[in-house]
This record gives structure tokens, C-alpha cells and sequence, in this order.
């Protein structure tokens, strides 16, 4: 069976999504339903493996991205037979496939009441408390979900995805150095995740917008720095490095403004900034060159991504010619 | 140097059913029963409340806040390092504020920690109980009877392992009693277990005993007799005394040398 089925299915593309549905029939027969624990049977059958219950898992939420609410009921009957109705992990999967198959808002909204009666039984239940202030964002009621996950993380501060889910929030809602401060918290306990740095990185570009300017981009140019330290060919770190030093090259006025506290980062010498726009240019070339010539390792990018990239390629080099 | 003439001793052929097939099968079943028994016994995970998630993670949030600070600018780590400390000083994440300052429950009359040490106890019991009936029952009934011929030479030193129970000073060492062949099941069977109850089954002793030895690790950070008002105040400590530097630094030569050096 296709080992990627094992990975989780939230970040793979539509198309891998729909072929793993498909593949839901096959699965659903070939695999054992339940597990037997008598001595004679479990000498002859398959033994129990954590992979299987992970396949059903998986299985489920690509059945459900894909509409095959069929498949997926039958997945889920299968957890609830191994696991019961009670296991905090199963109990947030019955609820997800419950938010999928409703018809309307009421039905979301009793949905939404059994959430909030499960966690006043028990405030502890981690996955269903994810699943409520997942549930509000996608209902719209931005500052309940933003509550929701506030009160998690008091309890659970160790939590990296919910920080990123709420700095995520925050950021929608523009508020920049609360969604700064979240980020920072994924980073602390996720302290390699490039992509968190580039994030991190994006939001301080965004804020640089509003106020605190030069501050804001040197801190933003020096996470992007990491970030593609940390992972060569990152695109998205080269693109926002580009990004935050051409800001900071063409706006003299920035360059200007004086220092106010010791403690924090100068902003970096021009010709460093120039080096490093470079050294980002040559790379960004580099990716869409490679990607686009179809070189076996260069692929991967997101399409979006190379376009965005090829774009700003381009209109920089208009803007040196004219 | 004349050859010792092989010892031969006409045992009854009736000893192999009679005493190595039941020994054999009584230790394959007792290895299935503990199985299923431990399956039986076992204690479901402790679902924690919510008080006491928050007070242990709190306690991971602050190491972790501690061993990479480094991520973080100056100003953002000591805006973090002000609330932790103050939080941890004022017992802010404690499960049960008021008894701060008195010291710890007396474990044996925690409910908590008595779980903790009857779950150990069980497996214990599991294990020493059928074997010290097995072991008697042999040494009631076959003891002294060779029963046996391994069909390799060995040498000497291996008379007490596979003698044992049988006080006999000049017989070859290939011979084996019947309480040697217990032990041998014993530390044998393991991949007939493997074979029949699938590979994490808790039949297999040696196992249990590696698993008990090991360091108890895991999300139970506060054992017993552990105050974490105290822990809280070494965690503060710690926190105060991080001298601040980041990763992002100099991370723009870093990155500028790295390329050129390529």
C-alpha cells in the first residue's frame, strides 16, 4: 500500500487528495475491519499495527476533503470500533466528520453545542477544544476562536499548533504584534522550523507597513537570513529576502533615522544589503531556471510560488533597465 | 591417552512425555496466560485534569523558553523571561495555589501515587507468582530426573547450569535435569511468544525486567514527593540568570560567507 497514506494529508495538494479517496474502496476492503484478540486467530491473521489505525485516519480526512462522506463513515466506524466512542481523538474525528457532512449553519451550531458540552464535562479534551476553535473561525466568529485558543494555550502552552493557528488569526485580523508574539511561541518550541522563520519573517515585512519601519524590516531581513540558512533553495525565505532589502535599499529615509536602544539590531550596512539582494536574485533565477527545466531534485515548488517569483524577477529587472 | 568411554544411561522413553512435553507446554501457557492477564490488568493511562496540565506544561513551556531563547530578539525574550518569572514566583500555574509553602503529600497516602506503585506492584506479581508455583511444582514432582542428552559437547562449567537438582560429581554435562530445562524454557520461549501473541506481548519476562530498569521518563515530571511550587522557583532561577543572545545576530555575514565559501 502506498506509504503516503501514512504522512498527514492536511498539506498535500488537491490532486494527491483526490487519488488517495479513490483509493478508499481497495483500502477499506483489503484491510482488516477490526482485530481480533483470541490466541488462534491472531497465530493466523495480520497483527495489529499503529499504521493501520493512521491509514484509517488519513484516509478519512482525504475522504472527506473529496466528498466521499460514504467511505469516510465507514473509516470512522472502524476507529470507533477499535478505540470507542470515548477516545479524545475519535470523539474530534466524529465531530469533523459531523462539521462535513452538515447541511447548514443550525446544524453547525448543534454541532457546536456538543462541542462546548464535551469540554465543560471535561476541559482537558485537547483535540475537541481544536476542533471548536477551528469550527468558530470557519463559522466567522473570529474573536470567539481567538478566545478559544486562548484558553487552550493558558492550559496547554506548549502547544505549537495552536500557537501558529493563533498567530495565524491574528494576522487576519491585523494585529501584528500579537500575531508576532504568537509566531515567536512556535519558534521557541519548534527552534529549526524554517519555514516558521520565513513566516515569522512575512509578518514583521507586513507590520513593517504600518509602523516601526526599519526596525521591523531589519528583524524581518535577519529571519529570512535564518530561514534560508537553515534550508538551502527555500523560496520563500530568497523571495522575502529580496523583498525586505530592496525596501531597505531604496528607502534612504529609513537609513536615516537614529538608533534608539543599544540592545537592538542596526540596520545592516549597505553593501551587505546589496550583497544579500544578490546573492537573492542569483538564487531565485536559480530555483525557476532548474524547476522549469524539469531537473528532477528542483521540483516540488509550488507553481504559485515560481510564478510569484518569476514576477518579481522580472519586474526588478524592467525597474533597473528603464 | 585413552578416550573416556560416552557415558550412556538408559532413560525411560516414557520421560519425554511425561515430564519434558508438560514442562514445555505448562511454560508456553503460563506465558500466554501472563499475556492476556497483563492485558486484563492493565490500568488505563491517567487522563490528567485540566489543572494539572497546566501546571506541567507550564513548567515544559519555561524549560523550553530557557534552552532556545536564542530564536527570539532581545526585547521579545525579556518581555517572556519578565511574565515567566513572575508567573512562577506568584504561583500563577500551580494546581492547587493554597498549599503552596506546605510540604509535599506523603506518597504513600496520595491516591495519585498509590496507582502509580499498585501498577508496578501487579507486574510484579505477575511474574513472581507463577513462576515460584511452576518452580516449586517441578521441584515437587520431577525433581532429580535427567531427562535429556544435549547433542553437542559442552563444556564443565555448565554442569551447575543444567544439573541443577541432580548431585551426580562425574556425569558428562550433556545430561539435563528437569529444573534446568525450566530455566531454559524460561529464557528460551521468547520467540515462540513472539510467534504466537505478536511482538509486544508481555509474556517475555526479560522484557518486563530491561522495561523496569530503564529511567522512568515521560509526562510524569512531578512524581511523587516533588514539590513544584520548588520547581517552579529553579525554573525562575534559571530563567533569570539566561545571558541573552540570538541566532539572528549575524546571521546576514553568516549566510553572505556560507554562499562565497561554496
Amino acid at each position: 500500500m502506498s506509504s503516503s497514506l501514512l504522512h498527514p494529508p492536511s498539506h498535500l495538494p488537491p490532486a494527491t487528495a483526490l487519488r488517495h479517496s479513490q483509493q478508499a474502496p481497495s483500502v477499506l476492503q483489503n484491510y482488516p475491519g477490526a482485530i481480533t484478540t483470541s490466541i488462534l486467530q491472531s497465530v493466523f491473521s495480520a497483527s495489529e499495527t499503529q499504521e493501520l489505525w493512521t491509514v484509517y485516519e488519513n484516509l478519512l480526512l482525504s475522504c472527506l476533503r473529496t466528498g466521499d462522506d460514504e467511505s469516510a463513515h465507514q473509516c470512522l466506524g472502524r476507529l470507533v470500533n477499535r478505540f470507542g466512542d470515548n477516545n479524545q481523538r475519535v470523539m474530534a474525528l466524529t465531530g469533523l466528520l459531523k462539521e462535513a457532512t452538515a447541511p447548514d449553519n443550525a446544524a453547525l451550531d448543534l454541532v457546536l453545542q456538543e462541542y462546548n458540552q464535551i469540554l465543560q464535562e471535561n476541559p482537558s479534551n485537547i483535540p475537541i477544544a481544536k476542533r471548536r476553535a477551528a469550527l468558530l473561525r470557519a463559522m466567522g466568529r473570529i474573536s470567539e476562536a481567538v478566545n478559544s485558543l486562548n484558553s487552550l494555550l493558558d492550559m496547554s502552552p506548549t502547544d505549537a499548533e495552536a500557537w501558529a493557528e493563533l498567530a495565524d488569526l491574528y494576522l487576519a485580523q491585523g494585529l501584528y504584534s500579537q500575531a508576532i508574539f504568537a509566531q515567536e511561541e512556535v519558534l521557541i518550541l519548534q527552534p529549526n522550523a524554517w519555514n516558521i522563520h520565513a513566516r515569522l519573517g512575512e509578518m514583521f515585512l507586513m507590520a513593517a507597513r504600518t509602523s516601526d519601519a526599519p526596525k521591523r524590516l531589519t528583524e524581518a531581513l535577519k529571519r529570512f537570513c535564518r530561514s534560508v540558512e537553515l534550508c538551502d533553495n527555500y523560496l520563500r525565505g530568497y523571495y522575502g529576502l529580496k523583498l525586505t532589502t530592496q525596501q531597505l535599499l531604496s528607502e534612504a529615509s529609513l537609513r536615516a533615522s537614529k538608533q534608539t536602544e543599544p540592545q537592538e539590531w542596526p540596520i545592516p550596512a549597505s553593501s551587505t544589503l546589496r550583497n544579500l539582494d544578490e546573492v537573492a536574485t542569483e538564487k531565485l533565477a536559480e530555483i525557476i531556471r532548474r524547476n522549469s527545466a524539469g531537473e528532477t531534485d528542483w521540483q516540488g515548488y509550488d507553481e504559485a510560488e515560481i510564478s510569484a517569483a518569476r514576477q518579481l524577477l522580472d519586474s526588478h529587472s524592467a525597474a533597473r533597465s528603464r | 591417552m585413552a578416550q573416556l568411554p560416552a557415558q550412556t544411561i538408559y532413560r525411560d522413553p516414557q520421560l519425554l512425555y511425561w515430564i519434558l512435553l508438560p514442562i514445555t507446554a505448562v511454560m508456553v501457557l503460563t506465558g500466554v496466560l501472563r499475556h492476556y492477564a497483563s492485558v486484563l490488568m492493565a490500568t488505563q493511562p491517567k487522563s490528567f485534569d485540566h489543572r494539572s496540565i497546566k501546571e506541567q506544561r507550564s513548567m515544559v513551556h519555561g524549560v523550553a523558553t530557557r534552552s532556545n531563547f536564542h530564536v527570539l530578539s532581545a526585547a521579545s525574550f525579556r518581555a517572556r523571561r519578565d511574565y515567566l518569572t513572575n508567573a512562577y514566583e506568584t504561583g500563577a500555574f500551580l494546581k492547587d495555589p493554597d498549599r503552596r509553602g506546605q510540604p509535599p503529600a506523603n506518597p504513600m497516602t496520595d491516591p495519585n501515587a498509590m496507582d502509580g506503585m499498585m501498577g508496578m506492584m501487579k507486574n510484579n506479581m505477575a511474574m513472581m507468582i507463577p513462576n515460584t508455583l511452576i518452580m516449586s511444582w517441578i521441584n515437587a514432582f520431577f525433581s532429580g530426573f535427567v531427562i535429556i542428552k544435549l547433542p553437542f559437547p559442552i563444556t564443565i562449567k555448565f554442569k551447575s547450569m543444567l544439573q541443577a537438582g541432580v548431585m551426580t560429581k562425574e556425569m558428562d554435562p550433556r545430561w539435563m535435569s528437569s529444573i534446568s530445562w525450566y530455566f531454559l524454557c524460561i529464557f528460551g520461549l521468547q520467540s515462540v511468544f513472539n510467534f504466537i501473541l505478536g511482538s509486544e506481548n508481555a509474556a517475555n519476562q526479560m522484557a518486563q525486567q530491561m522495561g523496569a530498569m530503564g529511567p522512568q521518563a515521560g509526562p510524569q515530571m512531578f512524581g511523587p514527593g516533588v514539590d513544584p511550587d520548588k520547581q517552579f522557583k529553579t525554573e525562575a532561577e534559571n530563567l533569570a540568570v539566561v545571558e541573552h543572545y540570538s541566532v539572528l545576530d549575524d546571521v546576514e555575514d553568516r549566510l553572505l560567507k556560507g554562499i562565497k565559501s561554496n
